[in-house]
């Protein structure tokens, strides 16, 4: 359905009249790049929990239904700024991260098979959400008027794009050097990145390992929030069942960047991005099958991702 | 009132029906070494896995300073004065040697064991380094630099010989006897006899979980039980 509505907007850009008098390629490829840093933003909060805690969060597209849902209805209800609405929920989400991970995360990781058992957790924990939001919101998908985010097109290489496009990629960009300056010029995010690398040493080393951990888990669902927060200004309507396409999509570019490399994920979504707006140009009918397409040539060429250094033993 | 910094008493861990310790029970004063070994499989690891917290014992009691710490997670034993290396030591990866040490939290009130962990080690000329791209003795280094680097009162050395040379051997020796006489206690895990014969003469060998002998090394190589199981002959 998202891919549709990226059709949709790519048609009335013109791009897909026959006889458009705009460059084509130049065109996709900035769409892609655009759309590819969105996409980045997308599986941060994805691969950050799993870099921290080596557990596949399938939920997290659950998550960003729910950023998307929270802006949707802050606008709609009480005419909140959708960028305010951003604010406030990626602290609320962080603030509801941090229980969740105490009652669930600490138990998988005392079992022997986290990463499975991971699975099966948060596979129930997303239906659970899922079927909460469909009984709370319906099942028919809701718009926001993009307009909300500046009414002027912008121009880029020649080429006009939405405004709201503009505003996403500051948006993605924000949390990106967020994500950096938090992993690199703090003291928790150094202590982070020690966990990453190893759980038992930087608890040797007098981390408490949970505290780091719920904090990164907060944080990886308060980014999901805000990627969901922009959904709706790029993938068009949004439904309460919309989050098992957005955990897969994640999840490719996750893999397509560096399974457990936060910043990897900016590389998989251009990856990603660029590749979704050429199939969308020229092989229309299999644009669905990007995100698996990437995973199986990845995983064949390149298992470790293309920033990953060797092969995962997950 | 005991005079020993750790003492542990009928530590039992078992994992599915395999008893990996089996009631083993020993004391290390301040600023002594004692020796643990004994062949592959008795324990000897698992034993400082259950002291330094990474594992809770099934039974027994560990008490260091008088406290009991049974069963407390690594943060808490680095935080009280114990710390350990690992036997197979993962640095922290795309952190630098120096942020390597600059994580550790120094745990307060404690004395400054050495004033540069890492020139202590030697790896001084390499602290702006990637510590994945250190060899694997030098991330054994880095390791010990580690452990050091929270202040520890009670050191547990699990195999850091393996993978050194014999000049580095004789060297991290003279550095670990130095710590001691700066009042840490070392527990040290090893396979090279010579090794634990340059750090100490009180060693306690180990067999299926069990303390079999305990003395000097001396010793220990002329008692039958030992020669039976540790040299298998």
């Amino acid at each position: 359905m998202h891919l549709l509505f990226i059709r949709k907007q790519l048609e009335n850009s013109g791009l897909l009249r026959m006889g458009a008098d705009r460059p084509v390629l130049l065109y996709t490829l900035v769409s892609g790049i655009l759309f590819g840093i969105f996409f980045g933003l997308m599986g941060l909060g994805l691969n950050f929990i799993f870099g921290v805690m080596k557990i596949v969060n399938l939920a997290h597209g659950d998550f960003v239904m729910l950023g998307a849902f929270g802006v949707y209805l802050g606008q709609t209800i009480w005419g909140v700024n959708p960028i305010i609405s951003l604010l406030i929920e990626f602290v609320v989400f962080i603030l509801i991260g941090i229980p969740i991970y105490y009652a669930l995360v600490p138990r998988l990781l005392k079992s022997r098979d986290p990463e499975m058992l991971s699975l099966i957790l948060f596979f129930g924990f997303s239906q659970t959400i899922e079927a909460l939001a469909t009984m709370a919101f319906g099942n028919n998908p809701e718009t926001i008027d993009a307009t909300l985010l500046g009414k002027y097109p912008f121009h880029l290489f020649g080429q006009s794009f939405q405004f709201a496009w503009l505003v996403v990629v500051l948006v993605s960009v924000a949390a990106m050097v967020f994500m950096y300056v938090y992993l690199y010029h703090t003291r928790i995010g150094i202590a982070t990145r020690a966990v990453m690398g190893s759980r038992e040493e930087a608890q040797s080393s007098g981390i408490h390992v949970h505290r780091v951990s719920a904090l990164a888990f907060g944080i990886g669902l308060g980014l999901a929030a805000v990627a969901g927060g922009m959904s709706p200004f790029m993938l068009g309507g949004i439904f309460p069942t919309m989050g098992v396409d957005l955990t897969a999509m994640s999840f490719a570019i996750i893999v397509i960047g560096s399974l457990g490399n936060p910043l990897g994920t900016i590389l998989g979504g251009l990856v990603y991005g660029i590749s979704l707006m050429l199939m969308q140009t020229y092989l229309p009918s299999w644009s669905s099958m990007v995100p698996y397409l990437l995973l199986i040539i990845i995983l064949l060429v390149r298992p470790s991702g293309l920033l990953g250094r060797r092969v995962r033993h997950a | 009132m005991s005079h020993n910094l750790l003492t542990v008493t009928g530590l039992t861990k078992s994992f599915g029906g395999l008893k990996v310790l089996a009631g083993i029970s020993f004391t290390v004063a301040p600023g002594e070494i004692l020796g643990l070994v004994g062949p592959n499989g008795s324990g000897k690891t698992t034993c400082i896995n259950v002291i330094s917290g990474l594992y809770k014992p099934d039974g027994g009691q560990v008490i260091f300073k008088g406290q009991s710490v049974t069963g407390k997670p690594l943060h808490v034993m680095a935080k009280a004065g114990v710390n350990r290396t690992f036997q197979i030591p993962k640095p922290f990866k795309g952190l630098t040697v120096k942020q390597n040490i600059e994580v550790v939290q120094h745990r307060q009130g404690a004395f400054q064991v050495v004033d540069n962990p890492l020139e202590f080690v030697g790896l001084q000329k390499f602290q702006d380094r990637d510590a994945s791209s250190l060899t694997s003795g030098q991330q054994k280094l880095l390791d010990l630099a580690r452990a050091l680097a929270s202040g520890p009162e009670m050191l547990l050395v699990d195999e850091l010989a393996a993978g050194l040379n014999p000049a580095e051997l004789v060297e991290i020796a003279r550095r670990l006897k130095h710590l001691s006489e700066r009042g840490v206690a070392l527990l040290v895990v090893e396979h090279l006899l010579g090794f634990v014969n340059e750090l100490t003469q009180r060693v306690i060998v180990m067999n299926a979980g069990k303390e079999i002998f305990e003395g000097d090394l001396d010793s220990a190589a002329k008692n039958e039980r030992v020669v039976e199981v540790y040299l298998g002959q």
